[in-house]
Parts: structure tokens; sequence; C-alpha cells
């Protein structure tokens, strides 16, 4: 289980000093599909970086099943990072130099996966495995960078406007993949987007507005990828 | 101008090694015009024998030196504008797109010449200011005639004009050669073509760990980091062990000069390397970083490469400063009856070693807190 407790966060200094987030505290349960709605500025990205360990509040904490991760050493919350959770961009980030192969084994390695290679045969590129990103569509480089995220196990999968980049086609074939895969490996999502569509996918819905949660609502009835709007 | 002076001040590595070989080449050349003015009030034999033998040295040491920087200086230029190409092939992709012609782009590359001017002429200045001690001490015993201070016109043509016009003909030449590329490709990253492995190497790499693969694949993408890794080890052991194991073959001062010579070129050239190492792989280090790999596996995936590089130019370097030596001692000094036998000094070859070890260690240190530095966030700055 993922708490969130009154976590502020400010950028800048001085007179241009501007407090990202104002006091969020939630919880998240193990295994929850959780969509964090917001418009552009609203502090949602600067949540996710917090909560998944990638930045530190200036105040508040974060705790993982009962630890807090603010209080980790910066090798301590590396160490965590690679135990527990897995990333997903907007831009996918793959190391343009290596195949399809070698960028999923990045994330595997990690957990000493051996078995990566089911995963990158689940998310449709088995015949591309020796294909370079420059080669790949910008569907089939978001569903490398999945499998990379999966190969190491995570606990929890964060994701930053996965389809942001992507067509709605291709959008939702990778929130289907995603929703398939969480069924069979079992993690927590905690997804980011200003699409109110993709929240319909979500267990939970936290909207945030000027850095605050406005509200927190859970879906009675889910819907898949390709029922939503777009 | 597309290319502005400020981009141009960022090549001082090449200002650097230009410095080097002008400054060696000058004082030698210099010598030898002059030791050539008085060559017919030479009346003895022994006399004669040792112009000759200085003559000899002016050309080895003006062809091995001055050819082995010329050539690094090169490399050196070329590389920068290519990298330059590269992180800035979107801006160069746009003035495409609005019609520049790839010659009116690639004419503002001709500021790279600067670089090489800024240390030509730094060297060819001082080289006039060590001339009246190298003069003295090249004729210590004075076996020759006085010999004057003369200025030459045409070295200040050769190794200073010439340089600078060639390197700035070359830059823009180059740089013209690299823009002939579609503008879709300069505008989209995604479009750029990955150094490939072949399919049969992949095969192959596949049991490796991902920080081996990376490893290679980081030495494989720049080829040109790993000739100036092997140049900065090869300049440090060559320069530092001639410095030392020629003292009975030349004065004291041409030992120190070498040595500094040797010690600038290889912390230039290293310094440069590796900095474009990190900020080439800036992005795959944090990536590395998001995903929980800590800072001794990033270290290892893309510096520790280059260790094995740094090595061989250690060995050829100690390989190269031998041959340079036995071959003055048998050739140029052949008719010498005092020359001192020359034996491969071991303990200096020990000394240097361990010293380069020392050295190369202690720059990784400091490098993989630069990369400890590196925020994870980066990955999201684009």
């Amino acid at each position: 289980m993922i708490k969130a407790e009154d976590i502020i966060k400010s950028y800048g200094n001085g007179e241009s000093r501007f407090q990202v987030l104002k006091g969020i505290s939630l919880d998240i349960e193990d295994n929850d599909f959780v969509v964090i709605l917001g418009a552009s500025g609203s502090g949602k990205s600067t949540f996710l970086n917090i909560i998944s360990g990638l930045e530190r509040p200036d105040s508040g904490k974060v705790f993982y099943d009962g630890k807090d991760i603010t209080a980790l050493s910066d090798n301590e919350v590396t160490s965590f990072r690679k135990e527990n959770v897995g990333f997903i961009f907007q831009q996918y980030y793959l190391l343009p130099n290596m195949s399809v192969d070698q960028n999923v084994k990045m994330g595997a390695d990690l957990a000493d996966n051996k078995d990566y290679k089911t995963i990158i045969e689940a998310v449709g590129l088995g015949e591309k495995l020796h294909k370079y990103p420059s080669e790949l569509s910008g569907g089939e480089q978001q569903r490398v960078s999945i499998a990379r995220a999966l190969a190491k196990r995570p606990k929890v999968l964060f994701l930053d406007e996965p389809t942001g980049a992507l067509d709605e086609q291709t959008g939702r074939q990778i929130l289907d993949y995603i929703c398939k895969l969480q069924k069979e490996y079992d993690f927590t999502i905690i997804l980011v987007t200003h699409n109110l569509n993709i929240a319909k996918m979500a267990d939970t819905v936290i909207k945030m507005n000027s850095g605050k949660i406005s509200e927190i609502y859970t879906n009675e009835t889910k819907k898949t990828a390709y029922e939503i709007g777009w | 101008m597309l290319v502005g002076i400020k981009n141009a001040s960022k090549l001082t590595g090449i200002s650097i090694i230009a410095c080097c070989a002008v400054l060696i080449c000058t004082m030698f050349v210099n010598f030898y015009f002059d030791v050539r003015l008085i060559e017919n009030e030479i009346t003895s034999e022994l006399s004669m024998i040792f112009y000759h033998a200085q003559v000899s040295t002016v050309k080895v040491v003006c062809l091995v030196s001055g050819g082995c920087m010329l050539l690094t200086a090169v490399v050196m230029l070329l590389f920068y504008i290519k990298h330059y190409i590269d992180t800035h092939k979107k801006e160069l992709g746009i003035l495409k797109a609005l019609g520049y012609s790839n010659l009116k782009i690639a004419k503002s590359f001709w500021v790279f010449g600067i670089s090489a001017f800024i240390g030509t002429a730094i060297g060819y200045a001082g080289a006039f200011l060590i001339m009246p001690r190298f003069y003295a001490l090249q004729n210590e015993d004075k076996l020759l005639p006085e010999i004057a201070i003369n200025f030459h016109p045409s070295i200040l043509f050769y190794f200073v004009l010439l340089p600078t016009v060639c390197f700035s003909a070359l830059s823009v030449c180059y740089a013209w050669y690299k823009l002939k590329k579609p503008v879709l490709l300069l505008l989209k990253d995604h479009l750029q073509t990955a150094a490939k492995t072949p399919h049969h190497r992949i095969e192959k790499n596949r049991e490796l760990p991902f920080v081996e693969d990376l490893k290679r694949n980081t030495l494989k993408s720049k080829k040109a980091l790993v000739f100036f890794i092997i140049f900065a080890s090869f300049c440090f052991s060559a320069m530092t062990q001639m410095s030392f194991s020629m003292k009975d073959l030349s004065s004291e001062m041409m030992g120190v000069m070498m040595l500094v010579i040797g010690l600038v070129l290889a912390f230039t050239t290293l310094f440069l390397a590796i900095t474009t190492v990190i900020s080439g792989n800036t992005k795959t280090i944090a990536m590395m970083r998001v995903f929980g790999y800590s800072q001794k596996e990033c270290c290892r995936a893309i510096l520790g490469g280059y260790r094995p590089m740094s090595y061989i130019g250690f060995v050829i370097g100690t390989g190269y400063q031998y041959g340079l030596l036995r071959l003055m001692v048998d050739i140029v000094f052949k008719d010498f009856e005092d020359v001192p036998v020359y034996k491969f000094d071991v303990p200096v070859m020990l000394v240097s070693l361990v010293c380069f070890i020392t050295i190369y260690e202690i720059l990784m240190y400091v490098y993989s807190e630069k990369i400890k530095k590196i925020s994870v966030k980066e990955i999201m700055i684009e």
C-alpha cells in the first residue's frame, strides 16, 4: 500500500517561487488502477515524480508498506526504485543504439529476469527483437518501453501520459496491453493524464487542480480501452 | 553568422594541440634554418658530424611529433564538427527547410579555423620566447660557431597562416559533406539511424548482461573518442618515459619541455574525451538511474569500456618512445663516439605506469561523482 502524507513541493526562488503541490495526502491500495487526472500545470506529474521516488518533496512523507522513502539516502532510493517501481513515459526514452531485446534487458537484468522474452512476445514484438528504436513506429516504441518496465517485475507501474504522443488507434492498443498485463502480472498502476476518457478505465480516479486534490472517486463499472471515447 | 565565435571557443583542445605542435616545430625548424646559415663556417670533422646530427634530429622530431599532433588536431576538428552537427541537427534542419543551401550553412563553419589560429599563434610566439635558451643548449659544447636567431617569414606562413586557412577550409568542406542529409532526417530524432550491430553479433551478445552490452555499445557508437583516449594515454606514456630516458642523450630543458607537453596533451585530450562521453550519454545515465541502476553500474557501462583502451595507448606509447630513441641513437648519432648506450628503462616505465594508473583512476572517480550528480529528472528535459 502507498500512503502520501501532506506533500508540499515548490520550485524557484524568492519572488518567483511557486508552490506546485499544496499538501497532498492519499492512500493507494495494492493492485489498484489509479488515474491522476488534471490539466496542464495542476501538479500531477510532480506528484507522480515524488511518489515514485524520482524527486523529493519539500515536506511530507511517502510510505510504501509502512516504509518512508523520503527518509532514504540517494543510494537507498535508487535501490528502492530498482526493487519496486517501473516507469513508462510519454516520449518512450528508449536507448537509440540498442535493439528491442537489449532495451528490454535493461529492465530484466535488474530483477534477474531470464524469462523477459515472454513479455516482448506479450506486447506483440516477438518478431522485432533485433530491430532498433529508429526502425519502429511510435506505438511499437511505446510497447518496448512497456516491456522494459514490466521486465523488471515492478510492484508499482508509473505512467506519465503514456498515450500522449500516439494516435487514437495506437493509444487504445497500448492501454489495452497495459490492462491485460496488469491482470497477468499483478501490479499497481498509477497513470497520469489530462484525458478524461482514460479515467473511465481506472478503479480509482484522483482529480488534481492547482496543486491540490479536488476529487477522488471510484468507478463502479470500468470500461475497456476500446469502449472509452478519445 | 550561423556558427559563432562562441561555438569555436569550445575547440580549446585543438588550440592546445596546435600550440604544442607549432611550439616544437617552430623551435626546431628555426634552428634548422639558422644552423644551415653557418654550415660554411664549420671547419672540424667533429663539428660537421655534430652539425649533421642536429639537422637529422630536427627532421625526426618535426616529422614524428609535428605529424602526430597534426593528425590528432585534424581528427579532433572533424569530430567536433560532426558532434556540433549532431547536437544542432534540428536548428540546421530548420535552416535547410527555410531554404538555406548546404554551402551557405557550411560556410559559417570557417570560424572553427580560429581555434587553430589561436593555438598556432601562441605556439609560434612561445617558441621565440624559449628560443635563446634552446639555441644555447643545442650548442652547449660550443662545437658549432655562434648561431644567431633569425626571423624566417616562411615559418610564420607554414606554421601559423597556412594551418589556419587549411583548418577553416577543412571545416567548411567537412560541414558541407555532413550536411548533405535530407531535411527530415535532421529534423526528426527518430529517423536517425542508430549505430547498428549486425544480427549475428546480436545473437552472440544476447547472453551478455545489459551493463556489458551497453559498455560495448558506448565504445562502438563514438569511435573517435576511443582514438582520443588512446592518444591521451599514448602521450602520457611516451612523453613521460622519453623525458626521463633521454636525459643522457639530450639536455634537461628538452626533458622538462617534453614532460610538460606530454602532460598538457594527455590531460586536455582525456578531459575533452570523457566530458564528451558523459554529455553524450546523459539521458542514458538518467534513464539507468530512473530504473534503479547504481552509480557504480552507470560508471561501468559508460566509462568502463575506455579503461582497456587507455592501457593499450600506454603500451603503444611505451613502444613508440623506445623506437624513437633507438632510431635517434642508431641513425642520428651513429657517427658519434661518446653516445651513451641506450637501453629500455624498466624502472622509468614502471614509475610512469603507476603514475598513469593513479591519475587515471582519480579522474574516473571525479567523473563518477559527476555522474552521481546527473539528476534523474534529466530524462524529462527535452
